[in-house]
């Protein structure tokens, strides 16, 4: 992408005024991106992002520099602009650039660019049948394709100098179901690291029709009661609470200054004893994977939260300076656009012992969600919030009629010593993650779980 | 290779294609992000970035395809890309390449001044506000966000109906998230603010409204969970209005997600109710004068006295409703399609204070802000059940801060639900949908609120 030579030279630039590291990250990414609506092919964008991005530390001032300039000048310019704010007495030589390979930990089998588009409609049409034909009062179904292919190049001032290819793949189905003046969407998000293999062996029956599904039940659903309750999480994409309400207050970017609950509390109990909790960001060919991070650091597994025991923080390199601690393989950007900073990968709640069943049946009164939607958290406070989108009513162990309006609020800390029950279905779901270095892919995961009380809120109002 | 022989070398060869009309769209940044941190430099970010986005027509169907890099590769990229992708679009009515409007405003949306605003002043700015946040009350702990940003961008629309329109903004905004401790209970408050103004940029004001939203939470209570009349505050209700703006896209109400469907001209909310989308705001973020189709912007009334007056439309829309654009055509980047967004949408504002507000509430709540709207709130069914954070009033006064809430009721309901209008009339960038969105704060009759 760019010669060692050049590379070099940027990174010398770039420690011109005293600063003690530098670093290159040089983006090529090719991206396709179709919607279908109502049947029919609506857009259909294809292109290509190039940009690159220089980063210097002095101590713990950290600076950033992109451009899409890739011309030697270009490079030296923005090199020039980011040594601008250090100011050292102490020049330092670069190390010399020792290029590494690493052997891709995702085996792509069909590159999404070597595959015609018209194999890319066909796949996203079968999505849509199926979808508009599960009710007759599926209104509207919307199929988004996605494919990717980023190429990158990271190089540092230590001698690093690594290249990686990521593919990626994600069908997103939503269905909208309608009567009189009701509308209620459901929507179903797969996606891998892998390449066009990805579609032609995804089970888009079972997609699809739970998009809809989800849609026709909502329907039909009562206004959810609020209050404190417990409250029944599935697996998958059910995950995302533990997302919000700790995986983002374990990473560096709010850890290392202290802003996050769970600072400074390694080795302290920090959840209930069914709680284990890892990031993994070697999981064959999952959505949130990685084979090496964008500071070119290798992917690994990393246990946060072991039988309840605080082991372990997602650290980058910049955060890893104020924390004194090495690099958990977790910097991870957006694009060049974006510094890298500490982010997750494939988080999930390790299984658990007692079955889904025993679980549904030990709950007298409470909730049970189904599919969650997104969520958000203070990380500073520990409250988060997020929303259901999919919603049942447990009454003496059993499940019964559909809720919709579900929001559910709670404080991290404290929502983590309340999980009174561990399923043992774990499975994962696909996401986006956005942050401070931008919008991230990233899976979630769990078994089914309990909390013993969780505030709901919903229209109903309290019972 | 520079934009004039980029573009020529393009347009040939999509000639060569079989391409009849072709648009080359253009944009170039240049940012600047500062964050402090006690003192220190915590970031520095520095940034020039251009890129081209193509769209032509080729058997009469609209395809597109960008690039940010202009060279030789990336000619035929464009070219062959936008060929495969305009074979795929199936839309009843198709995009054209416009050949330009009569007239245009004379806008300008550019500060010189704020340009020649040197590094040195912008940080010295930051430092200035950080001394003055810690000086404010002792309870402050630290920040977890605090930074400067500004940019500019340059925008030009080339097409070979012979359109050429160009056009340079900027601006420069503060973000400040500061984190008091009083005992256990830790708490952040958030301001921020956009501008072509540097000069209005005053330290002491900004550190006060800070430090102040985050020490009014401290004293927060539980209150009973029932259905409260809810006063959004200026910076809430903008939130949650920018989060339901895409209902009165008419990309929207075609695609079935709104309930806006053929209620233009009919009463959707309480008469006092007045929406407008201005792209000629002086301090708008999003002011401009021609459209991302090269359509003259115009001001125009989307609520009238409760009365839908318009939805926005780009010209694909407006010819499947058979109306003019209201010149809405809107593009992320070079990077995205056409869709459909507002410029400077808000709420016109009546002379009732703030104070005034809260005051006439026996029994309520305040919402001063607002979490989880991107997953929280329905667009599509207009229910909403979103996490906030706000005070209790009793007898026309504040009594204390509430534990995290929720609010839930139904945004189309909502806007027949107003019961008053502030004079308070704040703007948001947020995240949610694009366009700079206002409101002055909106007294709702009832919400369900539950608190944790």
């Amino acid at each position: 992408m760019l010669s060692q030579s050049v590379i070099h030279d940027v990174i010398t630039a770039a420690l011109a005024t005293g600063g003690d590291f530098a670093e290159v990250f040089v983006e090529d990414r090719f991206t396709n991106n179709l919607a279908l609506q109502g049947g029919k092919i609506e857009s259909s964008l294809s292109g290509r992002d190039y940009g690159i991005g220089i980063r210097v530390f002095k101590g713990l001032q950290s600076v950033y520099a992109y451009t899409t300039d890739g011309s030697k000048e270009g490079l030296l310019k923005a090199a020039g602009n980011a040594a601008q704010a250090i100011r050292g007495d102490k020049i330092i030589q670069p190390e010399q650039l020792q290029k590494e390979i690493i052997p891709a930990a995702h085996p792509i089998s069909l590159n999404p660019r070597e595959v015609e588009k018209l194999r890319k409609v066909e796949v996203m049409k079968k999505a849509y049948e199926i979808a508009k034909n599960y009710h007759n009062s599926i209104q509207q179904v919307t199929v988004r394709y996605l494919d990717e292919e980023q190429n990158v190049l990271i190089a540092n001032s230590e001698g690093k100098f690594v290249e990686d290819r990521r593919v990626r793949s994600r069908l997103a189905i939503q269905s909208i179901a309608a009567e009189g003046n009701q509308m209620q969407p459901g929507f179903y998000g797969p996606g891998a690291h892998k390449g066009f293999e990805f579609m032609e062996n995804l089970n888009l029956e079972h997609y699809a029709n739970e998009a809809s599904r989800i849609a026709v039940t909502m329907l039909g659903a009562e206004p959810c009661p609020s209050g404190k309750l417990p409250v029944i999480i599935d697996n998958e994409f059910g995950g995302v609470i533990f997302h919000e309400a700790c995986g983002h207050g374990l990473e560096a970017t709010s850890v290392a200054k202290e802003n996050s609950v769970f600072a400074n509390r390694i080795g302290e109990k920090v959840a209930s004893d069914v709680v284990t909790y890892i990031d993994d960001g070697t999981l064959a060919n999952e959505w949130g994977s990685i084979t090496i991070d964008d500071e070119g650091e290798k992917a690994r597994k990393n246990v946060l939260i072991e039988n309840g025991i605080l082991k372990g923080y997602l650290i980058d390199k910049f955060g890893g300076r104020r924390m004194g601690m090495e690099s958990t393989g977790s910097g991870r950007r957006q694009s060049y656009r974006f510094a890298p900073t500490s982010r997750m990968t494939n988080t999930y709640i390790a299984n658990g012992k007692s079955t889904p069943e025993e679980i549904i049946s030990n709950t007298e009164y409470g909730i049970y969600t189904k599919y969650m939607g997104g969520g958000q958290v203070n990380t500073t406070t520990g409250d988060y919030n997020f929303a259901v989108m999919e919603a049942y009513l447990v009454k003496d162990g059993k499940i019964g009629k559909p809720l919709k309006g579900a929001t559910l609020i709670g404080n991290g800390p404290k929502t983590l010593q309340l999980v009174d029950m561990v399923g043992n279905n774990l499975d994962h779901g696909a996401g986006m993650c956005g942050s401070q270095s931008g919008s991230i892919p990233v899976n979630v995961g769990q078994p089914m779980i309990r909390v013993s009380e969780m505030t709901v809120g919903g229209t109903k109002g309290g019972e | 290779m520079n934009l004039q022989e980029f573009k020529e070398k393009l347009f040939h060869l999509g000639g060569q294609h079989g391409f009849t009309d072709m648009e080359l769209y253009y944009e170039r940044e240049e940012k600047f992000a500062c964050e402090l941190y006690k003192g220190e430099i915590d970031s520095y970010d520095t940034s020039e970035v251009f890129g081209t986005s193509f769209r032509g027509l080729y058997e009469g169907r609209m395809g597109y395809a960008f690039t940010e890099k202009l060279d030789e590769e990336s000619l035929s990229f464009l070219i062959e890309n936008a060929k495969e992708n305009s074979q795929f679009i199936e839309d009843e009515v198709q995009e054209e390449i416009f050949a330009g409007s009569e007239q245009y405003e004379k806008g300008s949306y550019y500060s010189a001044n704020l340009a020649e605003v040197t590094i040195s002043e912008k940080m010295n700015l930051l430092k200035e506000i950080e001394k003055h946040i810690y000086a404010y009350d002792e309870r402050v702990t630290g920040t977890d966000y605090f930074m400067l940003s500004s940019g500019e961008t340059e925008r030009v629309l080339l097409n070979s109906k012979g359109l050429n329109l160009s056009e340079k903004n900027n601006h420069a905004g503060i973000y400040v998230s500061v984190i008091v401790k009083q005992g256990d209970i830790v708490k952040n408050g958030e301001y921020s603010k956009f501008t072509r103004d540097f000069s209005i940029l005053k330290p002491e004001e900004i550190a006060k409204h800070a430090v102040e939203e985050a020490l009014s939470q401290l004293n927060a209570r539980s209150a009973e969970s029932k259905k409260y009349p809810v006063l959004l505050r200026n910076d809430a209700a903008s939130a949650l209005l920018q989060t339901y703006i895409p209902i009165f896209s008419a990309e929207n109400t075609q695609k079935g997600q709104s309930a806006l469907k053929g209620k233009t001209g009919e009463i959707i909310a309480a008469a006092s109710l007045n929406i407008v989308d201005d792209p000629f705001l002086e301090e708008g973020l999003l002011s401009s004068n021609f459209d991302s189709e090269g359509v003259a912007t115009a001001r125009k009334d989307i609520v009238k006295d409760g009365r839908l007056v318009t939805l926005m439309h780009n010209r694909k829309t407006a010819q499947k409703d058979g109306v003019e654009s209201t010149g809405n055509a809107y593009k992320a980047s070079y990077k995205g399609a056409l869709t459909v967004a507002p410029t400077n949408l808000h709420v016109i504002p009546s002379d009732q204070s703030y104070d005034e507000l809260v005051s006439s509430l026996s029994e309520g709540i305040i919402i001063t802000e607002l979490s989880g709207l991107h997953s929280g709130a329905n667009t599509v069914s207009g229910d909403f059940s979103i996490a906030a954070n706000g005070y209790y009033v009793r007898d026309g006064k504040v009594q204390n801060a509430v534990n995290q809430m929720t609010i839930a009721g139904n945004f189309y309901e909502l806007l027949n639900n107003i019961e008053a209008i502030g004079s308070d009339l704040e703007f948001s960038m947020g995240f949610m949908a694009t366009g700079y969105i206002g409101s002055p704060s909106l007294l709702i009759r009832e919400l369900a609120v539950t608190v944790e």
